[in-house]
C-alpha cells in the first residue's frame, strides 16, 4: 500500500509543478531560476556516482564502461548509443580473455 | 476554432514530436527494465508512466525503491526533479491563452519535450500543444510496456550486470547538460558528495541532499551572470527527461 501512497505523492508534486506555472503569472527571482537550471545536473550526478560501483566487485570494468559511455553520450548526444556502448564494453571487458 | 482546424492542429502537434520518439523509446525501455529489476509489477511500472509521466523522476524513483528509500524521500526527490516545470508553465502560459478547463489538461501531460517543441514552433494553440503532449505520452507508455516484457526475457538480470543500465542512463542524460565550467564543477561536486553521503546515509537521502546542495552551489557560483529564462528548444529535446 505504501507504494501507491508514494505514487499519489509523486503525482501530486509533479502535477502541482506543471499546473503552478500555467496558473501563476509571476516571475521567479533570478537566484531560483539559476537554482532550477542546476537541479537536473546535481540530481543526475548524484544518481550516477553511488551506483556505478555495483556490488559484485567489478568496479574497474564498470568504471571503464561508464567512461566510454560518457564519451559516446558527448559525441552523439543519443541515450541509446551511450547505453549500447557502455553495456557492450562492460560485457566485453568482463570476458576472462 | 472549427472542428476540422482543431483536428489538423492536433495532428501537426502530434507529428512534430515524432522525431523525438527515437530518444523516448530507449529511455522508456531502460526505465521499464530497471523497474522490473527493482521488483515492481507490470501494473506498478505502467502506473508510474501514465500517472506521473516524468522519465527522470520515474527512473530515480525505481532506483530509490530498489535502495529501500522511504516514500517521503521519493516524493521529495520527485518534487526536486519536476519543479523545473514551473518555468515551462510560466513561459507557455504567457504565449498561449488557455481557458480554465484547458489548463489542467495541458499541465498533466506537460513535458520537457512538448514544451521544447511548442516553444520552438511558430504555432501556438491548445490543440497543437495537446497533440505534441499526447504524442510523447503514447510512445512513453508503449515503450514502458515493451520494456517490461523485454525485461522478462532477460534471464538473470543481476548476473548479467543489467543494473549498470541505471547509472549509464543518467550519465547519458547528464553529459549533454554540462556545457560550461560551472556546470562541470556542480556535476563533479554533486557526484563526490553523493558518493560520500551514500556510505553513511540510507536510501534516497543522499540524492535529495545532494540535489539541493548541488543546485545551491550552482546558483551561488553563477550569481552575477544573467539568468537564462528562455529554455532553448534544443536543450529540452536533448534532455529527454
Amino acid at each position: 500500500m505504501s507504494f501507491w501512497l508514494t505514487v499519489a505523492g509523486m503525482v501530486a508534486v509533479t502535477f502541482g509543478s506543471r499546473y503552478a506555472g500555467l496558473a501563476l503569472r509571476a516571475d521567479l527571482p533570478d537566484f531560483w531560476v539559476r537554482f532550477l537550471h542546476f537541479v537536473p545536473i546535481a540530481v543526475f550526478a548524484s544518481l550516477v556516482a553511488p551506483s556505478l560501483e555495483g556490488n559484485r566487485s567489478e568496479w574497474e570494468i564498470r568504471l571503464a564502461a561508464a567512461a566510454l559511455a560518457a564519451v559516446a553520450a558527448w559525441r552523439t548526444r543519443q541515450l541509446w548509443v551511450a547505453i549500447a556502448v557502455g553495456m557492450g564494453a562492460f560485457w566485453l571487458l568482463r570476458i576472462p580473455w | 476554432m472549427a472542428e476540422a482546424d482543431t483536428r489538423a492542429a492536433f495532428g501537426r502537434g502530434f507529428w512534430i514530436l515524432a522525431p523525438l520518439w527515437l530518444g523516448v523509446i530507449p529511455f522508456g525501455l531502460a526505465y521499464a527494465v530497471t523497474a522490473r529489476g527493482a521488483g515492481l509489477s507490470l501494473l506498478e511500472t505502467q502506473a508510474l508512466s501514465s500517472l506521473v509521466f516524468a522519465g527522470s523522476a520515474q527512473l530515480s524513483a525505481v532506483g530509490l525503491f530498489a535502495a529501500g528509500a522511504a516514500g517521503v524521500e521519493i516524493v521529495l526527490t520527485t518534487l526536486l526533479l519536476n519543479v523545473r516545470h514551473v518555468l515551462y508553465g510560466v513561459s507557455l502560459g504567457r504565449e498561449l491563452r488557455l481557458t480554465r478547463r484547458e489548463r489542467p489538461v495541458a499541465a498533466f501531460f506537460l513535458t520537457d519535450e512538448a514544451f521544447g517543441v511548442v516553444a520552438g514552433a511558430r504555432e501556438r494553440s491548445f490543440p497543437f500543444l495537446l497533440g505534441a503532449e499526447l504524442s510523447l505520452f503514447m510512445m512513453w507508455n508503449l515503450a514502458t510496456f515493451g520494456g517490461f516484457l523485454l525485461g522478462a526475457a532477460i534471464p538473470d538480470a543481476e548476473k548479467l550486470g543489467v543494473d549498470l543500465v541505471f547509472p549509464l542512463a543518467f550519465l547519458a542524460l547528464l553529459v549533454p547538460l554540462v556545457r560550461a565550467r560551472v556546470e562541470l564543477v556542480v556535476a563533479l561536486a554533486s557526484g563526490a558528495l553523493a558518493f560520500g553521503l551514500s556510505r553513511g546515509l540510507p536510501g534516497g537521502l543522499p540524492i535529495l541532499l545532494t540535489g539541493v546542495g548541488g543546485s545551491l552551489l550552482g546558483a551561488f557560483l553563477a550569481r552575477g551572470t544573467p539568468a537564462d529564462r528562455s529554455i532553448h528548444p534544443d536543450d529540452a529535446a536533448r534532455e529527454v527527461a
